[in-house]
C-alpha cells in the first residue's frame, strides 16, 4: 500500500532525476600524473581527492601520495582536497607531471564538520554547532564517550549519575533540561544510527554537538534536548596502521567525610540519650568499605585499506575495580567499519559494533534508607562507629540507633546485584551517484540490546532474614530497525551554490521485558541462580512495547558568493505512540549567516581572518510520550481473594486522544569570528528556548478514581535562555613549542513559566524513611528543581522570641516565621536554593614541547545550590554525626549554629542548602614521544608514553563529600527536577594513569 | 546499474507500509474487555485490591483512625509530622496521610464504578451479572461511608469517568446524599448478593445488612438499625455466623480462613505484594522497638501506642485486654516489662503496644511488615453490639440487648478453653444511660484498635470527654467545632475550586 506522502516523495525523486540530466563535452584526453605531499614534512599523502573541475572524474591518491588522471584539454583545473588540508586549484596547461605540496589547514573554519545527513563546511554552517575531537575525547581512560564529554563544549552540562560508580549512567544536558517530565537526554545518532549508544570513546573520531534549532530540526520530534553526532573512525587509504593504546590507572575516593569515632561518639551520644551503652569497637566506616581502585583499559586497532576498500577494526578492554568493595565492571567491544567502492559511482559500507558490559554493583543512593534498605555509602556515614563489622556471634551487626539497618560491610559484600548488558549493532549503508552531484544513499540497521539483571538478598541482611533471603531475575530486549534513505544534490550556478538533501526514514522500536523472583531459600548459596528453590514467589512479569516512526526531511542549503548563507530544514514525523489526533508532526527551521569576513572590506584585514554573523529560528520536538500512553487502559493489578493472589483490574490511565508531542521553539544569535590569521577562533551565541504543550503529568481531581490519578497533558511552559562562549586559540605555534589553549563558558536561566492551573507542584525526593513529603517546587517564574523548605535561622537563644509549633528550649533549631502568624507550619516553607549554576566552564591547555606534551583541563560549575541529604541525617541524631556536632550548643557553648544534640526530625531546611560552586583539574597529563628516528628503526610510527592524574584538585566551599552530585535522578520522570541533590552517592574518584601509545 | 536503482527503491517502498496506529499486546482496553462474569469479577476484585494498599487499609487510613481516636497515641515521638498532626489535632490540608489515603479511596470508587459500569455493558444471566455487581455496590458504599465519616460534604462519583472534562468543576455532595446513596448502594447489595461467598473476603448478604446497621446507627435511626444487625442475627446460620470461641484466634493469620465471625476482610498474604498493593504495617506502626521476640525480623516502630490511662483503664482480669496488648519483650534475649522499654531504644515508650497485629504478624517481612493478616472490617461481635445499642435507645435497658453484650462476655470468658468468671454477664435492670455507657465502653474494649473508635468518638460527640483532662488521651488542642472533619486535601481544592470551601477551621 502507497501511501499518499510516498507517492508524494517517488514523485519528487522522478522529478529531480527529470530535471538533473548530465552534461558532459567530449574533448581531447590525457593524462597527467603526480604526487602529494604534505607541504609541512613532505610526506606523501594517501588518499587525497583529485576532482577536474566541472566534471564528474575524480580519484585519489594511493600509498605514496601518487596519481594518475585523465583529462581533456589545457583549460582543465585540478582540484585537490584533503580533510585537514587547505584545497588547492592546478591548472593543467600543458603539463603531464602536477606534483603538489597541501598546505595545513590551521583554520578551525575551514574544517568539514558532520550535521545532519551529511557533512558541510564549517563557514558554510548557519546553526551552533560544537565539535569536540578525538584527542580530547581520549585524553584521559573513561568508559564511555557520553564522560569523554564533560567539560569539552559550552552549553553541554555532562555529569554523572552517581558519582564514582563503575558504569554510572551519565546525564547529559544541552542548554539546559528543556522539558520537565520528559526525557531531557540529547538525541544520539553514531554514524547515521538514530538513537543509538555511543561507542568507547577510542573509537570516535570526532563528536559534533547540535545545539539550536537549524542544526537539530533536521531530527524533528526527537531533537529539542539537541543532538550528538558521533562518527567512529575509518580506513583511510594507506598501509596497515596498527595502533596500540594501553591505560592503568588507580583511583580513590576523592573525599571522605569526617565523622565521629567511637569516643566522641559516647560523648555526644550520652549527651542526650539517657540510655546510651557504648559498643566495644572503633571502627572507621568508610575505611572499611573503601579501598583503592583500578582501571586498565585496552585498545588495539587496525586501520587501512586500498582505493576500492578501507576499514577500521577495533577492539577494546575496559576492567575496573571500583573504590568501593564489591564494585567492579568489565567492558570489551568490537567495533569494525568497512567502505567499498563497487564503482565509483557507487559505494557500500557497514558499520558493526559489539559490546558487553558485565557489572558487579554495591547498592548506593538508596530511595529509602529505612530497616534493612540502606545503601553502603550512607551506611558507612550513619552506622555506630563503636560497632564492629561482626558481633559477639559473629554475626553482622546491625546499627544500635535509628532504624535497624546492617552494616555497610555487609550491604557491600553480602548483597549480589549483577547485570550483564550485550549490544549489537550493524548498519549498512548504500550510497549510489546518480550524477556527479546528486547521490542517493540508503542505510539499514539494525541494533539489539539484551540485559540481564539478577539481584539476591541472602538470610545474613535484615531485608534477607526476614523473608528467607530473596533472589530476582530481570531480562530485558531491545531491539531497533531503521531504515534512511536520502538525496543530496549541489547545484552551483555562478556565484551560487545550492544543496538540497530530501529523505524518508523509518524506525521500529521494540522492548521486551520480563522478571521473575523468590523468597525463602533453603540455602544462600544459589544466589539467584536457581529462582525455583524458593517457597514462595514475587509477582512475575512481562510485557512488550513496540513503536514505530515514519519520517520525511529535507534541507536546502543557499551560499551566495561564500558570503551570504540560508538554510532551511524541515522534518515531518508520524509516530506511533502519538495520540489519534495527532500522528504526525512538523518540525521547520530556518537561518540566515552572513560571513562578513569574505566581505570586500575585511578581506584584507590582518586582524580578522573570518567573521562570520549567525540567526536562526525553529521549531523540535520532544516524543516522550510513552508507547500506548494515549490509549485507556485496563491493567491487572496485584490482589489477594480468598488468601490467593486473584485477576483484577482497573482502569490506570484514560484515554487522551489530543496529546501532542512538546515543542521547543529556539532562537539562536551567533557569531564566529576567527583573528590572527586564524590563530584565535571565537565564537559567542546567544539563545532563547521556549518549551510549550509541556508533556506534563497533570494531577487530576483525584475522586476521578484513579490508583496514580495523573493524565499526560499539554500544559506547561518552561523558558531557558543562555549565552555560550567558545574560544580556541593557538598560542604558541613554534616548531619547538606549541601552546593551544580551549575555553569555554556557558550560562543558563531556566524557569517555569506556566503549569496546570498556575498551581505550584510539590515534589518529594527526601530519602523515604526520612518520612517527609516535601523538598522541592515546581512554580511559575522560578526555576526547575528549586528547593522548598523551612529557613533555618540558626540556634535558639535565651529570651528568643519563638515561634510556636517547633522546638522552643535554647539551643534547639530556630525557623523562620514567614508569615508572622506566630506558629510555624507548614505555611512557612518557602524556596530555599536553585541547583542551577550560574554558569559553567571548561578550560584546556595543551602545550607541546619538542616530544614531551602537557594537557591541563580544568572545568567548573558556579552558582548552584546544594541539598544535602547526608548531611540532614548525619544532625538528626538518629545517626552517628560529622565532627561539627563538637561545636554544638550547650549552655557553655552558645555562638554557635548547631543546635545541642538531639533527635530531630529530618525536616528539609535551609541549614542543608549549600553553595555547590567549585572549579576542579580533571585532568592533568604529561607524556613523551619517543624521537621519531629512533623509533622508525623498530618501524614504529608512534610511541607515547604518559603520565597523568585526573580530579586531582578541587576547589569548592561545599562541606558534603563532593559537589558533583546526583541523586533519585536516573528515571525520566524526575531527572529534570531532581537537581543538586546529595545523599549517599558513590564517591568520586581520584586516578592516577600510567598510559601508553604505539603506532605502527 | 539499473538492478541497483531498482533495489534501492524497492528498499524504500518496503518500508512505507503502516498506520501508526498502536495495537498493544498484554495490554487490556476498557471498551473491549467485558465479555464474561470473570471479567466483571476480575473489576469487581480492583476494588477489593486497592483496600489492600498501603494508602489504605495497610496503613495511611487505618493509622489515621487509630491515631485519631483515645486508644492509640503516638509513641515514638521521631516519627513524622503528618502522624503527629493527625493524633494532635494539629492538621493542615496538606497532611501526608489524607493526601495518600483520599486519592486511593477514590480509586477503590473508580474500580467499583467501573465493574458497575461494565456490568450494564454484559449480556447473560442477569441474576448473576447482578450477584458480582452488587460486590462493587458494596466496594463503593463501604469506602463513600469511610470517607463521609471522616470528611462530611464529599464529591461523589457514580459513573466510571472516561473523560476527565465530565467531572472537572462538580462540586461537593451533601452529606445526607451520601448517605442516602450508601444506603442504595448498600440496598442493592443486600438484594442481590449470596448467604454466603466461598471466602469473607467477598461481601455476602449480611455484609451488606451489617453495614446498613452500621450507617443507621451513625444517622441515629435506631429502629433501621436494630431491623438490620436483627436480620442478621436471626439468619446467622443461613450466613455460617458465630463468635469464634476464643478471642485470641480473631487476630492469628493462620486461622484466618477458618473464622465464622469475619463479615469483611481485606486480605494479605504476607511477602507477597506489588509496590503499594498488598502492603500492610500494621504490625510494625503498633509493635515494639527493638524487641526480639522473634515474631518479626528487627521489632516494631512503636509508633501507634495506647496511653498508659488505655492500660489502667482496662480490668487486668478481661481477657480482651491481654489479647490486644503488650506488656513485655525481649531485648538483649532478655524478658523486660514494659516499663523498662525506652531502656532499649531511643524512640521506645514505657507504655503496652497494641498486641492484635504485632503478636501474630504471620508469613512477614522485616518488622512485621508485609503481613500475613486478614483484617476483619465488620465482625458478627459488632453486629450484636449494634442491635444491642439501637435497641437500648428505642427500648431502653432491654433484655434482648443485655443478652447480645454477654454474649461477648461469655466469649470474653473463654480464655483458651480454660473458662474465667470475667468479664461478668450485665445485669438486667439497669437503665438506659447505664445501658448506653455499658455498651459504647464494651464496644471501646471489644472492637479495640480496630479502627473503630474514632467514629464512635464523633457519632457520640463525646471527644470533649475523650481528649479532655480526664480523658484517655488528653489533647487540650481538641477543638469540637473542627475535629470531627478532617480536612480536605488542600490540593483537590484548588484543582477544583467548586469543592470550596475546607471543613471549617481548616
Amino acid at each position: 500500500m502507497f501511501t499518499q506522502r510516498t507517492l508524494k516523495f517517488l514523485s519528487y525523486i522522478f522529478i529531480c532525476l527529470i530535471f538533473i540530466t548530465g552534461y558532459s563535452a567530449q574533448a581531447q584526453q590525457r593524462t597527467v600524473t603526480g604526487k602529494v605531499t604534505s607541504k609541512s614534512d613532505g610526506v606523501p599523502i594517501p588518499g587525497v581527492n583529485i576532482s577536474v573541475a566541472g566534471t564528474s572524474t575524480g580519484i585519489v591518491t594511493d600509498f605514496d601520495g601518487m596519481y594518475s588522471i585523465e583529462v581533456s584539454g589545457s583549460d582543465a583545473v585540478l582540484v585537490f582536497s584533503y580533510l585537514g588540508f587547505l584545497s588547492q586549484r592546478e591548472t593543467v596547461g600543458d603539463r603531464n607531471e602536477i606534483n603538489v605540496a597541501l598546505e595545513e589547514d590551521i583554520s578551525a573554519l575551514n574544517e568539514v564538520v558532520v550535521v545532519g545527513y551529511g557533512t558541510q563546511k564549517k563557514s558554510d554552517i548557519t546553526g551552533a554547532v560544537s565539535s569536540v575531537a578525538s584527542e580530547e575525547l581520549t585524553a584521559f581512560p573513561v568508559l564511555s564517550g557520553e564522560q569523554a564529554l564533560q567539560g569539552r563544549a559550552a552549553g553541554v552540562a555532562v555529569q554523572s549519575n552517581n558519582g564514582g560508580e563503575p558504569g554510572a549512567p551519565i546525564k547529559i544536558r544541552i542548554r539546559g533540561g528543556t522539558s520537565i517530565n520528559a526525557s531531557s537526554d540529547a538525541l544520539v545518532v553514531v554514524d547515521g544510527f538514530v538513537g543509538a549508544s555511543m561507542p568507547p570513546p577510542e573509537d570516535i573520531a570526532s563528536m559534533e554537538v547540535l545545539k539550536d534549532a537549524s542544526a537539530t530540526a533536521i531530527y524533528g520530534s526527537r531533537a529539542s534536548n539537541g543532538v550528538i553526532l558521533v562518527t567512529t573512525k575509518r580506513g583511510q587509504i594507506g598501509k596497515v596502521s596498527i595502533e596500540l593504546n594501553s591505560s592503568y590507572s588507580i583511583q580513590e575516593v576523592n573525599n571522605t567525610l569526617d565523622l565521629l569515632d567511637a569516643d566522641e561518639f559516647a560523648d555526644y551520644r550520652s549527651s542526650y540519650s539517657d540510655d546510651f551503652t557504648p559498643g566495644n569497637a572503633n571502627t572507621d566506616w568508610q575505611d572499611v568499605i573503601y579501598r583503592q581502585g583500578s582501571i586498565a583499559s585496552h585498545q588495539v586497532s587496525f586501520s587501512g585499506g586500498g582505493e576500492s576498500a578501507r576499514y577500521y577494526v577495533s577492539g577494546t578492554f575496559f576492567d575496573q575495580k571500583g573504590a568501593i568493595i564489591n564494585s567492579d565492571l568489565e567492558r570489551f567491544s568490537f567495533l569494525a567499519n568497512i567502505d567499498l567502492d563497487v564503482t565509483d559511482n557507487f559505494k557500500v559500507g557497514l558499520n558493526t559494533f559489539g559490546r558487553r558490559n558485565s557489572t558487579n554493583g554495591v547498592s548506593t543512593q538508596a530511595a529509602s534508607g529505612g530497616a534493612g534498605s540502606a545503601g553502603v555509602v550512607s551506611s558507612a556515614y550513619r552506622f555506630a562507629p563503636d560497632l564492629g563489622i561482626y558481633d559477639a556471634n559473629d554475626e553482622f551487626t546491625i546499627n544500635s540507633l535509628g532504624d535497624d539497618i546492617d552494616n555497610p560491610f555487609a550491604t557491600a559484600t553480602e548483597k549480589v546485584n549483577e547485570r550483564v548488558a550485550d549490544l549489537y549493532r550493524a548498519n549498512f549503508f548504500a550510497e549510489y551517484f546518480l550524477l556527479e552531484n546528486l547521490s542517493f544513499k540508503t542505510t539499514l540497521g539494525f541494533s539489539t540490546y539484551n540485559a540481564l539483571r539478577g539481584t539476591f538478598i541472602p538470610t545474613t541482611l535484615i531485608s534477607g532474614a526476614g523473608v528467607g533471603g530473596e533472589a530476582t531475575v530481570e531480562n530485558s530486549r531491545d531491539t531497533d530497525i531503521i531504515t534512511e534513505n536520502y538525496l543530496t544534490y549541489n547545484e552551483e550556478i555562478g556565484k551560487a551554490e545550492f544543496k538540497f538533501l530530501a529523505g524518508y526514514s523509518y524506525q521500529k522500536s521494540k522492548g521486551e521485558d520480563s522478571f521473575a523472583g523468590a523468597r525463602e531459600f533453603v540455602t544462600n548459596s544459589v544466589s539467584y541462580r536457581n529462582l525455583g528453590g524458593g517457597s514462595t514467589y514475587l509477582k512475575p512479569e512481562s510485557s512488550l512495547t513496540e513503536r514505530e516512526l515514519i519520517s520525511l526531511f529535507g534541507r536546502i542549503n543557499f551560499d551566495w558568493d561564500d558570503r551570504y548563507l540560508l538554510t532551511f530544514t524541515a522534518r515531518r514525523d508520524g509516530s506511533s505512540s502519538f495520540s489519534k489526533n495527532n500522528k504526525y508532526a512538523f518540525f521547520p527551521s530556518g537561518a540566515i549567516g552572513w560571513n562578513m569576513g569574505n566581505e570586500a572590506f575585511l578581506e584584507d584585514s590582518e586582524l580578522i581572518s573570518a567573521w562570520k554573523w549567525r540567526a536562526s529560528y525553529g521549531v523540535t520536538g520532544n516524543p516522550s510520550i510513552p508507547a500506548y500512553g494515549t490509549l485507556a487502559r485496563f491493567s491487572e493489578i496485584y490482589s489477594v481473594i480468598n488468601d490467593e493472589i486473584t485477576n483484577a483490574v482497573a482502569v490506570t490511565v484514560l484515554a487522551n486522544d489530543n496529546l501532542k508531542w512538546e515543542s521547543s521553539y529556539q532562537t539562536d544569535f551567533g557569531v564566529d569570528i576567527a583573528l590572527f590569521k586564524n590563530r584565535l577562533n571565537l565564537t559567542a551565541d546567544y539563545y532563547k528556548i521556549q518549551t510549550k504543550d509541556l508533556l506534563f503529568a497533570r494531577p487530576l481531581p483525584e475522586y476521578v478514581g484513579l490508583a496514580n490519578p495523573y493524565q499526560i497533558q499539554n500544559i506547561g511552559e518552561l523558558e531557558n535562555k543562555g549565552f555560550e562562549f567558545t574560544l580556541f586559540s593557538r598560542n604558541f605555534v613554534g616548531d619547538n613549542f606549541k601552546w593551544n589553549t580551549r575555553f569555554n563558558f556557558a550560562t543558563n536561566k531556566n524557569k517555569v513559566v506556566k503549569l496546570p492551573n498556575g498551581d505550584d507542584i510539590i515534589i518529594d525526593s527526601t530519602p523515604g524513611h526520612f518520612l517527609q513529603d516535601e523538598s522541592q517546587i515546581l512554580r511559575e517564574g522560578e526555576p526547575v528543581g528549586s528547593f522548598y523548605g523551612y529557613v533555618y535561622e540558626g540556634v535558639i537563644q535565651e529570651g528568643d522570641d519563638i515561634p510556636e509549633g517547633f522546638e522552643n528550649e535554647p539551643g534547639g533549631e530556630l525557623f523562620a516565621d514567614l508569615n508572622g502568624d506566630g506558629q510555624i507550619n507548614s505555611d512557612d516553607k518557602t524556596i530555599i536554593g536553585d541547583p542551577n549554576p550560574d554558569y559553567t566552564a571548561g578550560l584546556n591547555n595543551e602545550f607541546l614541547y619538542k616530544n614531551f606534551d602537557m594537557n591541563l583541563f580544568f572545568q567548573a560549575s558556579v552558582g548552584g545550590d546544594i541539598l544535602n541529604y547526608t548531611l540532614l541525617e548525619l544532625a538528626s541524631g538518629d545517626s552517628n554525626a560529622t565532627t561539627d556536632v563538637l561545636n554544638a550548643y550547650t549552655p557553655s557553648n552558645t555562638n554557635t549554629n548547631i543546635p545541642a544534640a538531639a533527635v530531630r526530625e529530618k525536616r528539609v531546611t535551609s541549614r542543608y542548602v549549600y553553595d555547590g560552586s567549585y572549579i576542579r583539574l580533571k585532568n592533568l597529563s604529561v607524556g613523551y614521544s619517543l624521537p621519531n628516528d629512533i623509533i622508525e628503526r623498530f618501524g614504529f610510527q608512534k610511541v607515547r608514553f604518559s603520565l597523568s592524574g585526573q580530579n586531582l584538585l578541587t576547589f569548592t566551599d561545599y562541606p558534603g563529600v563532593d559537589p558533583e552530585v546526583n541523586y533519585r535522578n536516573n528515571n525520566n520522570e524526575r531527572s529534570n527536577t531532581n537537581l543538586g541533590l546529595d545523599y549517599g552517592s558513590y564517591p568520586n574518584v581520584k586516578s592516577y594513569t600510567l598510559g601508553v601509545n604505539l603506532k605502527f | 546499474m539499473k538492478n541497483i536503482k531498482l533495489l534501492l527503491i524497492a528498499a524504500l517502498l518496503v518500508v512505507s507500509c503502516s498506520d501508526l496506529e498502536e495495537e498493544p499486546v498484554g495490554i487490556l482496553a476498557p471498551e473491549s474487555f467485558f465479555k464474561t462474569i470473570d471479567d466483571l469479577q476480575a473489576a469487581a476484585n480492583g476494588s477489593f485490591a486497592y483496600m489492600a494498599s498501603e494508602k489504605y487499609w495497610g496503613r495511611k487510613l487505618t493509622l489515621s483512625l487509630l491515631l485519631r481516636g483515645d486508644m492509640a497515641d503516638i509513641g515514638d515521638l521521631g516519627t513524622s509530622g503528618r502522624r503527629r498532626d493527625v493524633n494532635n489535632f494539629e492538621m493542615t490540608d496538606d497532611n501526608g496521610m489524607i493526601t495518600a489515603f483520599w486519592p486511593q479511596s477514590y480509586a477503590i470508587i473508580g474500580a467499583a464504578n467501573q465493574a458497575i459500569a461494565g456490568a450494564e455493558r454484559l449480556d447473560g444471566n442477569q441474576e448473576k451479572i447482578n450477584e458480582v455487581a452488587a460486590q462493587a455496590y458494596f466496594s463503593r458504599a463501604f469506602t463513600y461511608y469511610h470517607l463521609v465519616r471522616i470528611f462530611g460534604d464529599i464529591p461523589y462519583i457514580d459513573m466510571a469517568v472516561a473523560d476527565v472534562s465530565t467531572v472537572d468543576n462538580i462540586s461537593k455532595t451533601p452529606e445526607a446524599e451520601v448517605y442516602e446513596n450508601i444506603i442504595a448502594d448498600l440496598e442493592f447489595a443486600k438484594e442481590m448478593l449470596p448467604d454466603t461467598q466461598p471466602t469473607r473476603s467477598l461481601p455476602s448478604k449480611a455484609t451488606a445488612a451489617a453495614y446498613l446497621a452500621s450507617v443507621y446507627l451513625t444517622l441515629e435511626e435506631y429502629q433501621k438499625a436494630y431491623d438490620e444487625s436483627k436480620y442478621v442475627i436471626d439468619n446467622k446460620g443461613t450466613f455460617n455466623l458465630e463468635l469464634e470461641s476464643d478471642f485470641q484466634n480473631l487476630f492469628i493469620p493462620d486461622n484466618a480462613g477458618a473464622l465464622k465471625e469475619p463479615l469483611f476482610t481485606i486480605d494479605f498474604i504476607g511477602q507477597s505484594r506489588d509496590g503499594d498493593l498488598g502492603q500492610d504495617y500494621l504490625a510494625p506502626l503498633t509493635g515494639i522497638r527493638e524487641d526480639e521476640t522473634g515474631r518479626s525480623e528487627g521489632g516494631g516502630w512503636t509508633v501507634a501506642v495506647p496511653t498508659l490511662n488505655v492500660y489502667d483503664d482496662w480490668n487486668g482480669r478481661d481477657y480482651r485486654k491481654r489479647v490486644s496488648l503488650d506488656t513485655t519483650a525481649i531485648f538483649n534475649g532478655e524478658v523486660h516489662p514494659f516499663t523498662e522499654f525506652a531502656d532499649f531504644s531511643d524512640r521506645g515508650v514505657n507504655r503496652p503496644h497494641i498486641a492484635k497485629y504485632y503478636r501474630y504478624p504471620g508469613v512477614s517481612g522485616s518488622n512485621g511488615r508485609e503481613s500475613s493478616h486478614n483484617f476483619i472490617t465488620m465482625r458478627y461481635a459488632e453486629v450484636l453490639l449494634i442491635a444491642a445499642e439501637s435497641l437500648n435507645e428505642i427500648n431502653g435497658g432491654s433484655s434482648e440487648a443485655i443478652g447480645y453484650i454477654n454474649q461477648l462476655r461469655e466469649r470474653a470468658r473463654n480464655r483458651d478453653g480454660e473458662i474465667a468468671n470475667f468479664p461478668e454477664d450485665v445485669s438486667a435492670g439497669v437503665s438506659q444511660s447505664e445501658l448506653r455507657d455499658i455498651i459504647i465502653r464494651e464496644r471501646r474494649l471489644e472492637l479495640a484498635f480496630e479502627f473503630k473508635r474514632w467514629y464512635d468518638i464523633k457519632r457520640l460527640k463525646i471527644g470533649e470527654q475523650a481528649f479532655g483532662p480526664n480523658g484517655l488521651e488528653p489533647h487540650p488542642n481538641f477543638d469540637p467545632n473542627r475535629d470531627y472533619l478532617f480536612p480536605l486535601p488542600g490540593d483537590e481544592l484548588s484543582r477544583n475550586p467548586n469543592l470550596q470551601p475546607n471543613n471549617p477551621g481548616y
